[in-house]
């Protein structure tokens, strides 16, 4: 069968600028004329990719190696820094932890940040940190927050009429903090027509692009036939043009389009090549065991992995048809996957097996078919997390997780506690430095940033500069400006730009 | 004292201050901030200035040391230290020399930041680019508006024209003036599915519309409003969907998962299906029992909470918001740079709910100023701000409910006429200082509103039956243009709950069990228990517009958006209520199977309350085959509710 990657161009162009007409319906937020302070920026990547490791990953196990002290029973949680040992990578002087071992191989594609710090938001909760690393703002706010998916999708369009520009690959909400994670992933005051596409689960993407389940390709075409001759039929189809009649007509249209369209292959990851599929599966994961990945029965990764990797290589191929803003989560399931309450190292292991591999094979996939120079990965999480430190070393919050004072069951070696002080960003692609470091952490309890530090308004600054976008871009609700970053303060990490 | 003594008297009084009106040295000049270099446009660039710097002390009638900036001329006048600016020439502009500092002793603004260089930058440009003013700014003090009640007299019926609604008798005067002449009335059927979906929500059955259409009273159009109003709990499952919008009220939502948030459903349901008087219903909503508490509790996330956003400041927001179209959401940051409201506004209505004292802070950083408990307009009644927190909540609603009170009825008469004619008396209508398109009927409608003991069903009634919202619909669009004349109704889209209820009508299949928790009279939770408007949002509802109420929302966008068309064609919960729906109309219910005639005939009825025309039946005939096949009832179930006819009120 004709992969994704063979469509053509033309192909779609014909199924028409869908997504683009209807938002010219739309009631679009108006976007604040520029002002001379907003420069126009080059840009640098026309898609991006985020790589959410939800739950908070502890960045002296992963991306800011620090001391190495083995498991022992008997051990001081003060004397414990990291439970992996550092490992080489492809620059010699960045170093990543044990587990890493592909990832440190395409270390030479991309950059590190290891002084990203997170907002001080008080008493730690997972999902309000997930929103305000999403949209740049902290809630509750008194207007809608777009998602920065939705900005982007508002600001550029698709870039593909024909694939929605907002797709979130890998989130449920019918989970513990599930309507907190649905108040971020949305468009806001834009309006939903930039809103994500959702497809929880990867190995059904190709049924959201697709007629009704039990519905062959025959009957959906004369459905929508029928449906056209009748509409025509109609008294009020024939007398004149009206708004909201046509406003009607175009979704509908849209949506047939889309539905009908040849880069709907590009959702079906049953046309990927199972040695290519076996590559975004963790080691010893069996391709055709992938319905497994569905369920979700309370345990965490022995159920779910699978998933983020299936999600990436999705990713790989809507970027390749020209999604403009792709988001896959390993999934926010509170107390599961990254979120380690206890098990800390135990869990690490079997976490950085699911993400290990797929981050690495997209860089190297997207390379190989020479989009990684235009399209922006970037990997991230809310926040750290440590063994002793809850928040910020010099504004300590109420913690969440009792740490004894010696660590006898394996079950207390590891980082369970939220530390917002530090953090890894990695980025790939789109025109940011290869093999590059930023940002200096202290190589003792607590592990802070002590230099270049990374607060989220210029993480977004940065990823809007590679687009194109400029951080004081506004837009108005209300007649009141909405920056793209907080107040339009966000400065772009310029080092970081190749 | 007068103003030349007291001048004199501070001028012998500090030396320095006489320096101040002496010119800058050159030396100093060349010290100022470089004019910008570019076009400065009043609106954008200075407007915010003096709004946010000036205006406190020399606008709305203040005039700190005489100075009020209320027009482009008294700005320049200046006050007791003379001119406050040569147009063009800044290096020359008394204001200039102020707000760059020089003189520690005479330097403006007096309280609050100073002027940022580029901000000193612009207003120089500003000066030496000739001092351009926008006709329509104004500083001065201005009356606010909509606000005293004001009862128009109703002119009498023009010769012939048969009216006697006091709202079209109020439109004739406005209809000459736009020398637009209202044709006939919409027919019977487009009245009764009109008022059906705006006043219980659903469609109309088949068989009301035959026993309507038969009915030969003149008057049957008045008696449906009226046997409709009277349906209580169907009325009262339409408007909580309405009415959990603007007070964000839902029954799964953020806040929840830590008690930061509290449900009003039973007490809203109450108050609906008892009709309760409207100044009843926002006292009780301003000054809660706790059942109603929720809506000035607002919604509290785990950890700490920026100070425009604590509960107290929610509660300023949302009551100014919706109850008095006040938007307060700029002054709670600062002082509004689009409105008059203030800092100390906010903090005021804030500070009747706060526990202790409250501090006001201006973006986030404390002032060392304490809010004092006020309403927006001290001149609808005074309070106590030393009072107990309990007795300042009690009085607040007293002030709010008073009947000198007309924004406040003002604004929910406005509500209703844009629910139902598709755009507002003002626009928008959450921003009351706005001027109406027609003054008279606003004011009318509010001053009835409170003639009628504040029984919104009566101004409902009014609303409806008046030919006005009888005429045929209009083509509308999104944005609301300010040339808009009032010609009929807009073309609306069903809501999503309407269209969901609709699909239930039409299919039978719907959900069981609300997942609000109201208490429903015993017998009557069957018909209402699926509507939609007591369900949790679903994928089908949320695409269709219904908003996650984390903020108040009082008009729901009407386009037709891609996402929106994707989950009306491949959607599971659709598409599964079609299946079943179909499987059940073969089942049963319907006969004709031979041609299928009988049941097109009753979907038609069921969903555009029409018999299709000669050319609709052939086609859906040789759609759904013959004999009949579930898939093509399925399919034409489909087609049909995607129909602009059904998704549309005309």
């Amino acid at each position: 069968m004709k992969a994704a990657s063979q469509l053509t161009r033309r192909d779609f162009l014909k199924t028409a600028s869908a997504a683009t007409l209807s938002a010219l319906a739309a009631g679009r937020a108006r976007q604040v004329r520029a002002n001379d302070a907003e420069e126009k920026i080059k840009p640098t990547a026309h898609t991006v990719i985020v790589l959410w490791l939800a739950g908070g990953v502890a960045h002296t196990e992963t991306f800011d190696p620090k001391r190495y002290t083995p498991f022992e029973k008997g051990l001081k949680p003060e004397q414990v820094l990291s439970t992996f040992p550092a490992i080489d990578t492809a620059v010699d002087p960045i170093k990543l932890t044990q587990g890493f071992e592909r990832l440190a191989k395409v270390m030479d594609r991309g950059a590190l940040i290891r002084s990203y710090t997170a907002g001080d938001l008080g008493f730690i909760l997972h999902s309000r940190h997930q929103f305000h690393w999403h949209t740049g703002y902290a809630p509750p706010q008194t207007v809608a927050c777009p998602h920065i998916g939705s900005v982007i999708a508002r600001t550029l369009g698709p870039l593909n009429p024909a694939v929605p520009a907002f797709i979130d690959i890998g989130q449920r909400f019918d989970v513990g903090e599930g309507e907190e994670l649905k108040a971020f992933h949305t468009a806001g005051f834009l309006g939903s027509e930039y809103g994500p596409f959702l497809i929880p689960h990867p190995n059904q993407a190709a049924e959201s692009v697709r007629p009704p389940a039990g519905m062959t390709p025959g009957r959906f075409e004369d459905r929508n036939k029928f449906y056209r001759k009748l509409a025509a039929a109609s008294p009020v189809g024939r007398h004149g043009s009206e708004y909201q009649r046509e406003s009607l007509a175009r979704s509908m249209d849209n949506a047939h389009r889309l539905l009908s369209s040849p880069a709907a292959k590009a959702f079906d990851l049953s046309l990927e090549p199972r040695e290519s599929v076996q590559k975004y599966l963790p080691e010893g994961f069996d391709a055709a065991k992938l319905s497994a990945a569905q369920v979700r029965d309370g345990s965490y990764e022995a159920q779910t992995v699978g998933r983020f990797g299936l999600g990436c290589l999705l990713a790989r191929r809507l970027a390749e048809v020209g999604a403009r803003f792709i988001e896959v989560t390993s999934e926010y399931i509170p107390f599961l996957n990254w979120d380690t309450h206890e098990h800390g190292h135990t869990r690490m292991v079997a976490m950085k097996q699911q993400v290990d591999g797929p981050i690495s094979q997209l860089v190297l996939d997207l390379e190989a078919r020479g989009l990684l120079d235009r399209t922006l990965i970037v990997v991230a999480s809310e926040f750290s997390r440590d063994m002793l430190v809850e928040g910020k070393p010099d504004n300590i919050v109420k913690h969440q997780v009792q740490v004894p004072d010696t660590i006898t069951d394996i079950k207390h070696y590891g980082m369970h506690r939220h530390f917002t002080d530090a953090g890894g960003v990695l980025l790939f692609g789109g025109g940011i430095k290869r093999g590059h470091l930023h940002g200096v952490t202290a190589d003792e309890r607590p592990c802070r940033t002590l230099k270049d530090r990374v607060v989220i308004e210029d993480l977004h600054a940065t990823i809007y500069r590679a687009m194109g976008i400029s951080p004081k871009l506004a837009y108005e609700i209300e007649q009141r400006p909405f920056y793209v970053t907080r107040d339009g303060l966000g400065k772009p990490i310029l080092s970081l730009f190749a | 004292m007068n103003r030349i003594t007291s001048l004199l008297l501070l001028a012998s009084l500090f030396g320095a201050s006489a320096s101040a009106i002496a010119a800058l040295t050159s030396e100093q000049i060349a010290r100022l901030p470089q004019p910008a270099a570019r076009r400065v446009e009043f609106s954008k660039d200075i407007k915010p200035i003096l709004q946010g710097t000036c205006a406190q002390c020399h606008g709305r009638g203040k005039s700190k040391g005489g100075l009020r900036i209320d027009t482009r001329e008294t700005f320049i006048k200046g006050g007791e230290t003379g001119p406050a600016a040569v147009p063009g020439d800044s290096a020359k502009s008394l204001v200039v020399e102020l707000v760059s500092g020089f003189n520690p002793d005479m330097v403006m603004p007096q309280k609050g930041s100073k002027l940022k260089p580029e901000q000193v930058a612009l207003l120089r440009a500003w000066i030496d680019q000739g001092l351009p003013w926008d006709k329509d700014v104004f500083f001065g003090k201005i009356e606010p508006l909509n606000l005293k009640p004001r009862r128009p007299a109703v002119p009498s019926a023009a010769k012939g024209s048969g009216l006697t609604n006091p709202v079209d008798l109020l439109l004739q005067p406005y209809f000459a003036a736009h020398k637009t002449k209202p044709t006939k009335v919409v027919d019977d059927r487009a009245f009764a599915r009109r008022v059906f979906l705006d006043i219980i929500g659903v469609l109309p059955a088949p068989e009301e519309l035959v026993s309507f259409a038969a009915d030969k009273d003149p008057r049957k159009r008045e008696r449906l409003v009226a046997r409709l109003l009277a349906d209580n709990e169907r009325y009262a499952a339409h408007w909580l969907t309405f009415w959990n919008d603007a007070l964000r009220n839902d029954y799964r939502g953020t806040g929840y998962i830590d008690g930061g948030r509290k449900q009003i459903t039973a007490w809203l349901w109450r108050a609906l299906h008892d009709n309760l008087p409207y100044d009843r219903f926002v006292a009780q909503l301003v000054n809660p029992a706790p059942d109603a508490e929720g809506f000035t509790k607002g919604i509290v996330w785990r950890g700490v909470v920026n100070a425009s956003q604590t509960p107290q400041m929610q509660a300023a927001q949302n009551i100014g918001q919706v109850f008095m179209g006040a938007n307060l959401k700029c002054a709670s940051c600062h002082d509004s740079f689009v409105s008059d409201w203030t800092l100390a506004d906010s903090y005021g209505l804030a500070g009747v709910y706060a526990d202790g004292p409250l501090e006001i802070a201006k973006c986030d950083k404390p002032t060392g100023q304490q809010a004092t408990a006020r309403f927006l307009y001290p001149e609808l009644g005074a309070m106590d701000p030393a009072a107990p927190k309990a007795e300042r909540v009690r009085r607040l609603a007293e002030i709010i409910t008073c009947k000198e009170n007309g924004r406040l009825t003002r604004t929910i008469v406005n509500r209703l006429w844009a629910k139902f004619m598709g755009r507002g008396l003002v626009e928008p209508v959450d921003e009351m200082d706005g001027k109406s398109w027609n003054a008279d009927l606003l004011d009318w409608l509010a001053s009835d509103l409170v003639d009628n003991g504040y029984d919104l069903k009566k101004t409902l009634a009014r609303i409806v039956t008046s030919r006005a919202y009888q005429l045929p619909a209009v083509g509308g669009s999104e944005r609301t243009a300010k040339d808009y004349v009032f010609r009929g109704p807009v073309v609306r889209r069903m809501t999503a709950e309407q269209f969901r209820d609709a699909i239930t009508l039409l299919t039978g299949i719907g959900q069981a069990k609300p997942d609000a928790k109201v208490q429903l009279p015993a017998g009557v939770a069957s018909n209402i228990a699926v509507r939609a408007s007591l369900l949790a949002a679903d994928p089908l509802t949320t695409a269709l517009g219904r908003p996650n109420r984390e903020q108040v929302v009082t008009s729901r966008p009407s386009a037709a958006t891609t996402l929106q068309a994707l989950e009306l064609t491949n959607g599971n919960t659709l598409a599964d209520a079609l299946k079943r729906g179909a499987e059940k109309l073969m089942g049963g219910g319907v006969g004709g199977r031979e041609d299928g005639r009988e049941l097109i005939d009753q979907l038609y009825l069921r969903a555009l309350g029409r018999k299709p025309t000669a050319d609709e039946l052939r086609l859906a005939q040789g759609f759904v085959g013959k004999p009949l096949r579930a898939q093509g009832v399925e399919d034409l179930l489909w087609a049909m509710t995607m129909l602009p006819e059904f998704q549309l009120i005309y």
